[in-house]
């Protein structure tokens, strides 16, 4: 759920400021900051498939499951690699976007005020590249390996919707999340977002 | 017959148009292109302070009366900006061909952002930091609402 709101929100904000909405596109870029914070939460008090610890493998767990060593359940060790890229590629672009302002003077993000105008200038055209080639690229990636999977005859796309996957007998099985604990993690994630809104109060100006 | 209709609109469309064209010639539509474009960009340069003073817990009054000032003297200046024939035909601008075609709508809309800085301008001046804040809201919504129809994107 949380990777279908990023999409849906990676789209709008796309589509915001390209067609005079920087308003709409700096709100949902506050709700992608809030959707990150979660998941980085849920990493670590999440379901045993959404855990950090759970999916990020070494460079030895890779190799392994690239020559067919690997029978988990939820991301592949590959996987996991994107999945960490595309977070930390979204911080980043999230990260700009907050302290940067518009050309005209007339849109800033709500910790533009800590920075100096030269700051959020060149952090506005950083954000803009930085989404045309680190977020474009992650996200043509990510669709050419759901393409490369279903040629080769396994759709990664279902188990993500159903849930449902053909395990391997040697897998161990996913260990759900609580839903109070997913409650506090979103609780504490539009928190953090409500302060930020606010133009971090209390951090030295 | 219809061949000379059409050579004569053909005529009279070619002489509208050299006529519009010896009305500004290339050079000084070109310069006019540059003042505007510096004017704005001074403009919203000055935007960028003073919301960063109004944004603070105390402001710097004097910053924000200065660049009050700023703002006015270049929205009374912005009548001059816009003449026929200085928009994308001419050259690399953010300003669309609408501008052109809704002459009299974007003539009111420039007219209230001018009352706006003129406005806020004022307030700042008074020191009345509630005011200021008030007026400069109300100047930012000019600007918008003239850009939301009238600006186009413009890499440079």
């Amino acid at each position: 759920m949380v990777h279908w709101l990023l999409a849906g929100l990676i789209v709008f904000s796309w589509w915001s400021v390209h067609n005079h909405h920087t308003d709409w596109h700096i709100w949902s870029g506050i709700a992608i900051l809030t959707l990150l914070i979660f998941r980085l939460l849920w990493g670590f008090f999440g379901s045993s498939t959404a855990r950090w610890t759970g999916f990020i493998r070494g460079p030895r767990g890779v190799v392994d499951y690239l020559r067919g060593r690997w029978y988990g359940i939820g991301h592949t060790p590959l996987g996991a690699l994107s999945v960490v890229a595309m977070f930390l590629a979204l911080a980043v672009q999230v990260g700009l976007g907050l302290i940067a302002e518009d050309e005209d003077g007339l849109f800033f993000g709500p910790l533009s005020i800590l920075v100096s105008t030269d700051t959020s200038d060149w952090a506005r055209d950083l954000h803009e590249t930085w989404f045309e080639t680190a977020i474009l690229g992650l996200v043509g990636l990510h669709l050419a390996a759901i393409i490369f999977y279903r040629v080769r005859g396994k759709s990664l796309t279902r188990p993500m919707i159903t849930g449902d996957a053909a395990l391997d007998s040697r897998a161990q099985p996913m260990r759900p999340g609580k839903w109070w604990v997913a409650l506090i993690c979103l609780a504490v994630a539009l928190g953090i977002a409500r302060w930020v809104v606010a133009g971090a109060p209390g951090l030295p100006r | 017959m219809r061949i000379r209709f059409m050579a004569a609109v053909a005529v009279v469309s070619l002489s509208a148009a050299g006529v519009a064209f010896a009305a500004l010639p290339k050079d000084k539509a070109l310069a006019i292109m540059h003042v505007r474009h510096e004017g704005m960009e001074k403009i919203g340069d000055t935007n960028k302070l003073i919301h960063r003073e109004l944004a603070s817990s105390s402001p710097f009054a004097p910053a924000v009366k200065s660049g009050a000032a700023t703002i006015a003297a270049l929205a009374k200046q912005s009548s001059g900006w816009f003449p026929a024939g200085t928009g994308p035909e001419m050259g690399k601008t953010g300003a669309k061909a609408e501008i052109w075609q809704n002459q009299k709508d974007f003539a009111a809309r420039l007219a209230v952002f001018q009352r706006a800085a003129v406005a806020f301008n004022t307030a700042a001046a008074s020191g009345d930091m509630t005011a200021t804040k008030a007026r400069y809201a109300d100047l930012i919504g000019t600007c918008n609402s003239c850009h939301d129809k009238y600006r186009m994107d413009m890499h440079h």
